[in-house]
């Protein structure tokens, strides 16, 4: 970690004991069973498991988009959500970066970045552009700040996503498999402009994906989950020292992190497919 | 060559229109259709002209109608140089405008509540699935009694059938908006106008653009048949007066006016949906819609 992360104060993500039962028609579906994570401030966690275990279930439960059927959720020592409100409030402390993305289309990407800070009233709609602008130029987004994200292609509006949610300087970052369906080589270079955002705007980032070259390759811890219905399995320390970049994708050290990750994870995917259970959000 | 060094800001309503006349001109669609146009005019010329065919003998043909219209002194008093043709015009074009802004105040509003709320859907859904089978032309008589004009009826007729479709489309238009776009809203921390004027409104825009395409159609359709019935101006009034008054000519030239007025006012809604939706244009002229 670098001297910012350190000073890093705010953003420690503490979920206890969460279960989440869907009941779409009388028969209950258990799609959380009992899952305990605990995130430190300004750490890059990954939450790695085979498709549709019900790591976006986990996910909607910090964001507030449903409620929890028990267990409690602690961000910064303040309760999120717990038996006695289940479902937490969205607030911008929280920011969701969307699987299939949610630029909003009539927007242009400068718009888009600075429609949180104008309507929380954080900044003037002056103050909120040239922060955009900072923030875009920063990801190499400036040129196309005036383009409208169905102009641009979905790495770029990804990376533009990011910053809509990093300009909030909120305290944690919701990632939903946001490089999913993306071809290798562009996710690579996804990456290395996902942790360079990170080292200029150090923030909690709970990450989700079944990729697990890329749970490696990012984060400084990856929490492998079990097949439906999901609970931890074992959280894994990635030990490889930042700044990474695509050299550590061939280095020895890299392949046998993969190796120990791949080894706890595999098992858990074959039960899944095995299962042939329908996919959950 | 054309200019492809990276512009930083929107092109401008102007050039935005000098490209598409551009691009339009130089478009062989452009030219096929005036060909089609032309291929029609002529088999109407053949059929009731040229060599004319059983049924199609009592038509006036083309030239019949278009030396009437153009005529400076024209037969039964109606042409391009005639004012009452224009009063005419005018006496439409005036009603199916009110009867579309009447139709657009109330539907759009309307069709955003229900498309938001779950209840007030469930309320007033039933109502308007019940009311939107009935033809326009069965309130006609309705109409008559409750506002005792004759300018009120027809305009009410009019809005009656855009209003339908304007509702229907903007709750369907509601209904359409990705959810994760209103989540991501929430996440942004917008309050609830927020959310209306910058999420559902824009996401509800192509939907209601689509049905104020059809309801202008629907609309000069209906102002039509009610003109036919009361009212002492307006196009529709003047075919079923040229009928009476056996002026065949004038009904083909009306019918003919009706087409290019109501082809001008669709074109219309499509630029300003155009110029609204921004977006939506730019992203399709890239996969070259």
């Amino acid at each position: 970690m670098n001297a910012a992360q350190q000073k890093l104060q705010q953003g420690a993500l503490s979920i206890q004991d969460v279960s989440k039962i869907y009941d779409p028609d009388g028969t209950a579906v258990e799609a959380l069973s009992h899952c305990s994570l605990e995130i430190a401030a300004g750490e890059i966690y990954m939450v790695l498991g085979p498709s549709g275990c019900g790591k976006t279930t986990l996910l909607n439960a910090v964001a507030g988009f449903h409620p929890v059927s028990s267990g409690r959720i602690l961000l910064d020592g303040e309760v999120l959500c717990n038996d006695k409100t289940p479902q937490a409030q969205q607030n911008s402390d929280r920011m969701v970066v969307f699987q299939n993305g949610a630029l909003f289309p009539w927007k242009t990407l400068l718009d888009n970045v600075s429609y949180g800070p104008i309507v929380q009233k954080r900044l003037s709609p002056k103050e909120a552009r040239e922060k955009a602008e900072a923030l875009l130029r920063e990801a190499g987004l400036i040129d196309i700040s005036h383009k409208y994200p169905g102009e641009i292609s979905s790495g770029m509006a990804r990376r533009a996503e990011i910053v809509r949610a990093l300009i909030n300087e909120p305290k944690v970052l919701l990632l939903d498999e946001p490089y999913r369906a993306m071809d290798a080589l562009t996710k690579a270079i996804m990456h290395e402009n996902l942790l360079k955002m990170y080292e200029l705007n150090p923030v909690t980032i709970f990450f989700i994906t079944h990729d697990l070259e890329e749970a490696v390759f990012l984060g400084h811890k990856v929490a492998i989950m079990t097949t439906r219905p999901a609970t931890v399995k074992e959280v894994i320390p990635i030990d490889l020292p930042y700044p990474r970049d695509h050299r550590v994708l061939s280095s020895e050290p890299f392949r046998l992190q993969v190796q120990r990750v791949k080894a706890s994870v595999r098992s858990e995917a074959e039960k899944a497919f095995a299962a042939g259970e329908k996919e959950l959000a | 060559m054309p200019d492809i060094s990276p512009s930083l800001s929107n092109p401008s309503l102007l050039s935005r229109f000098w490209f598409h006349t551009r691009r339009n001109i130089s478009n062989p669609h452009l030219y096929l259709g005036l060909l089609g146009i032309a291929c029609f005019g002529f088999l109407y010329y053949l059929f009731t002209e040229g060599w004319p065919l059983p049924r199609f003998e009592k038509l006036p043909g083309p030239v019949a109608v278009f030396t009437e219209w153009f005529s400076p002194d024209p037969m039964w008093g109606i042409s391009i140089y005639s004012e009452e043709y224009y009063q005419h015009i005018w006496a439409s074009v005036r009603r199916v405008g009110i009867a579309l802004l009447i139709a657009t105040g109330l539907g759009v509003p309307l069709g955003l509540l229900m498309g938001w709320s779950k209840v007030f859907k469930d309320y007033s859904f039933p109502v308007l699935e019940l009311l939107r089978p009935i033809p326009v032309l069965a309130w006609v008589p309705l109409a008559i009694l409750m506002f005792n004009d004759t300018e009120t009826p027809v305009i009410f007729l009019a809005t009656l059938a855009s209003f339908y479709i304007t509702v229907l489309n903007t709750m369907l238009g509601v209904e359409s908006i990705n959810p994760n776009f209103i989540r991501a809203a929430a996440c942004l921390g917008s309050k609830p106008h927020h959310l209306f004027l910058h999420v559902i409104l824009p996401g509800a825009l192509p939907f209601i653009f689509t049905g104020l395409q059809i309801s202008v159609g629907i609309s000069w359709f209906s102002l039509v048949a009610a003109e036919m019935v009361s009212g002492q101006y307006g196009l529709g009034y003047l075919i079923l007066n040229s009928y009476t008054s056996v002026t065949y000519e004038t009904i083909v030239i009306i019918m003919m006016t009706l087409g290019l007025v109501g082809y001008a006012s669709s074109a219309l809604v499509r630029f300003v949906g155009r110029q609204l939706m921004q977006w939506q244009a730019r992203a399709l002229a890239l996969e070259n819609r």
